[in-house]
């Protein structure tokens, strides 16, 4: 067991790599009544096409990783969440483009809530009729999501931006392509993807790290594991530009929802290169569209953006990308006007007093992250399948230079990247 | 055990609750307004806070307010609107990096007391009233805000459902107030009407962080400048048992699934001894996903993606919200009609008694982790005038027996059921 002292935020993170290739993180919060776990796969709805080392290379159903994330769920002897309610935990799971979470939260019988977490993941039990019966479940899911504009303009401007990368596939997929899966799809999947050498463990809490590692290490001993072969995931090459300038559609709304962004030309970082740019990327969106920024305030004013106005930065090693907008009466008005300030600034640059307190704000943020188990356990989990460490985020933040932010402002907001989703009323 | 009880004080016509502690890395400041429901001040105490946010006497411009949060190491800053029993609530909160974590010149904790106090309490005015152009902007900020509850259709068929249900009552008022009204609110109307509201509200202000009673008490002494001598206190909601039958109402919009949503009186609040039943009546119903509803309606009929019921003890009434295919109406209210029943009649096994226990325990206490979630906690004890530690909660609940949940189940009546479908025949 390895043990990192991270001296500037008073944190000690302890670390094991199991015989099985599964990377363990135990965190230690003293004073804290909760622990709470997350097991993680390197596997998320982007995952649809692979070869695993002498297998044969397989295509699989848009929505299988979210699919596969709901039938974990069911054991033979029933459903895991009555085993986790009898110990008072309170467990969930999601997916994600890249990675599929398993996770609970409890302040009681720790030991036997993270055997339970370990061993169900660990444990796929499918049939044709627990699939089957799932499939009326995610479809009222997928309805759901049909309903929420927020979800309609984020995902209509993923796939204004991407043409083949799968990241532009709804991650529970459609109606349709659930409905064709089969329970040998499914063993398909979780035997290319829950090897514990593609899963991270993290126990954040009121834990020993030695009595916890201990714990995992024999679970682990007990469980016989072939050595994995290389997985292969193959994306066939996406074009640079977008797949479409504008995308539009319809829903019940109240205002119409303008969410654009520019699609990042070159990818392909990775580990502390990928960081630093994601962090840069981040701070520089916050110069150009934050609260505090003249920008915001002229919109506001103009009454052409209200609170909702906020933006982001996506980047993993295959695709990059923002997203920046909300609601606003005129999405053509706002757009123009945003080309029109934002070119100023690309002209000018930032100042240096303004980067200095975004900057803090940045840092602030982050440290204030880390009051939340949750936030501790998810980001770190995904900075790691991205080659990258959580608690070196502050001296990368200091390193930053106004002139990087400056530079990253020419390369990314590049308006032949641009691309527009809009929700508006039928 | 960590030291989970507030030093209760007062300072400056507040009541100041305090909570030292260094288990987290910021000082958590909360500052709630209560004031009884009333159609003639619920839309001008809600619009107060927006306009409050815009300018201070020392940040009369708003991007300097807002730099100001960024130079305090991007401290949090907001606000919520909410009822609590029969009060709106106005909740601002600050959340601000231990100058521990930082090289900061100056004293975080304080720095933020002089902005939350200002904020609060000295608004930029022109003409002894407030700005005129942050009204107006303010003003159609609120009515967008009103206007787009319409964009998420699970919060908006929650929201019909409690209006529909208590139409008599002020309960029926958002929080938000009333769009009919913002139009004829002048910034002198609304500056006479926060001076009212300044005077006349329910303040208690919580501190939880490394900090003490006493320095809390000298830096509200020292930044809020309020003219009152005295505290005020709350008087707890009267509840009412359904006086009618089930009524059942029916709406269209343009929307995919349709949203079920249902409405229970209870006649035991947050102070009375059954407060207990009453939460494992919600949850052994309802509260988790080992609960009846989940189970029968998700797990067994495959009808829906969430299932699920709450209960608010202050207002005395719980709610059902499940979203499903619109043919299915009938079936669905079918099936949990049969879990109220269930529920009145005691059918209650050992095995969801001890894993509702076991949930109800670890949502007490992981509640400890989080300054936010204690400050809540404590607040409830103001509104209620009932003290009952969190140690105090659980060992009630511990105590209870199927048998007191079966009596708690004869205080839930319900009262109505509201249908959101789609505007397509089928």
């Amino acid at each position: 067991m390895e043990r990192i002292h991270y001296d500037n935020l008073q944190e000690t993170l302890y670390y094991e790599v199991m015989d099985n290739g599964l990377r363990v993180y135990v965190l230690p919060k003293p004073g804290f009544q909760k622990t709470y776990a997350t097991f993680a796969t390197k596997y998320g709805s982007v995952d649809n096409h692979f070869k695993v080392e002498g297998a044969a290379e397989v295509r699989v159903p848009d929505g299988i990783a979210h699919f596969l994330e709901h039938k974990m769920f069911e054991e033979p002897e029933g459903d895991i969440f009555a085993k986790f309610a009898s110990n008072g935990a309170s467990a969930n799971a999601f997916t994600s483009f890249d990675q599929t979470v398993y996770l609970f939260s409890a302040t009681d019988h720790i030991h036997e809530n993270l055997e339970t977490l370990i061993d169900f993941v660990q444990n796929p039990y499918f049939t044709d009729q627990n699939v089957e019966k799932e499939k009326g479940i995610i479809g009222q899911e997928i309805n759901m999501y049909q309903d929420n504009p927020d979800w309609r303009v984020y995902f209509g401007l993923i796939e204004a931006m991407f043409k083949v990368h799968p990241v532009h596939i709804d991650i529970a997929g459609t109606v349709e392509s659930i409905g064709t899966i089969t329970k040998e799809d499914l063993y398909t999947c979780y035997n290319a993807f829950y090897h514990p050498s593609n899963m991270l463990l993290f126990v954040v809490g009121g834990v020993d790290p030695e009595e916890t590692m201990n714990l995992i290490r024999s679970n682990q001993a007990r469980k016989s594991y072939d050595q994995q072969g290389k997985i292969e995931r193959i994306f066939d090459p996406e074009p640079t530009e977008v797949a479409e300038k504008r995308r539009e559609s319809r829903l019940a709304v109240s205002l119409p929802k303008c969410l654009f962004g520019f699609k990042e030309k070159e990818t392909g970082l990775s580990g502390e290169e990928q960081l630093r740019r994601d962090l840069t990327t981040k701070l520089m969106m916050d110069l150009l569209f934050g609260a505090s920024t003249e920008l915001y305030q002229k919109l506001y004013e103009d009454d052409l953006i209200s609170d909702s106005f906020g933006h982001e930065y996506n980047s993993s090693p295959e695709y990059a990308f923002s997203a920046v907008g909300g609601d606003t009466k005129d999405p053509d008005a706002l757009l123009a006007r945003i080309r029109e300030e934002v070119d100023k600034l690309k002209a000018s640059g930032f100042r240096e007093d303004d980067f200095e307190r975004a900057r803090k704000k940045k840092m602030g943020g982050y440290l204030r992250m880390l009051n939340s188990p949750e936030n501790i356990a998810h980001e770190f989990t995904r900075y790691q399948f991205r080659g990258a460490d959580l608690f070196k985020v502050l001296p990368v933040y200091e390193s930053i230079t106004l002139e990087e932010v400056n530079r990253r402002l020419q390369e990314h907001v590049d308006w032949n990247q641009l691309a527009v989703s809009i929700v508006v009323s039928p | 055990m960590t030291k989970t009880e507030f030093e209760h004080g007062t300072a400056g016509g507040m009541r100041i609750h305090v909570l030292p502690t260094r288990r987290f890395k910021t000082f958590a400041i909360s500052l709630y307004a209560g004031s009884p429901l009333a159609e003639d001040t619920v839309t001008t105490t809600a619009l107060t806070p927006f306009v409050l946010r815009r300018g201070t006497v020392s940040y009369p411009e708003t991007r300097a307010f807002r730099e100001r949060l960024e130079q305090l190491y991007g401290a949090g800053f907001g606000f919520d609107i909410y009822k609590r029993g029969d009060y709106q609530i106005v909740h601002f909160r600050m959340d601000t990096i231990n100058d521990s974590f930082v090289n900061s010149p100056e004293s975080l904790l304080s720095s933020s007391f002089a902005f939350l106090g200002e904020a609060f309490t000295e608004p930029v005015l022109e003409n002894g009233a407030f700005r005129k152009e942050y009204v107006q902007t303010e003003r159609d900020t609120v009515r967008k805000k009103l206007e787009s509850i319409v964009n998420d259709k699970i919060r908006y068929a929650a929201e019909r459902c409690i209006e529909v249900m208590c139409k008599d009552e002020p309960y029926r008022l958002h929080p938000l107030g009333e769009r009919k009204d913002l139009e004829g609110i002048t910034p002198d109307g609304l500056y006479q009407a926060y001076r009212k509201w300044l005077d006349e509200s329910v303040l208690d202000l919580y501190v939880v962080g490394d900090t003490t009673l006493d320095e809390v008490k000298k830096l509200v002494e020292e930044h809020f400048k309020l003219d009152r001598t005295q505290t005020k206190d709350y008087k707890p909601s009267v509840t009412r048992a359904a006086a009618r039958d089930t009524q059942t109402v029916i709406e269209q919009l343009d929307i995919n699934q349709g949203k079920l949503n249902m409405g229970l009186r209870s006649t035991i609040t947050y102070g009375d001894d059954e407060y207990a039943a009453a939460l494992l009546y919600n949850g052994i119903l309802g509260g988790y996903p080992h609960s009846k509803l989940f189970v029968n309606v998700r797990e067994k009929a495959s009808l829906a993606y969430y299932a699920s019921s709450r209960y608010d003890g202050l207002k005395g009434i719980a709610t059902i919200q499940s979203g499903i295919e619109v043919q299915n109406f009938d079936k669905a209210v079918d099936i949990i009609r049969k879990q109220l029943d269930d529920m009145a009649q005691g059918a209650i096994t050992d095995i969801e008694m001890s894993q509702t226990k076991a949930m109800i325990r670890n949502v007490i206490k992981e509640m400890q982790d989080s300054a936010f979630e204690m400050i809540a906690y404590d607040f409830n004890r103001q509104l209620s005038g009932k003290e009952r530690t969190p140690d105090e909660l659980l060992d009630q609940v511990d105590r209870m027996s199927a048998d007191d949940v079966k009596q708690a189940a004869s205080a839930f009546s319900l009262d109505t059921i509201y249908f959101l479908k789609g505007q397509k025949e089928e």
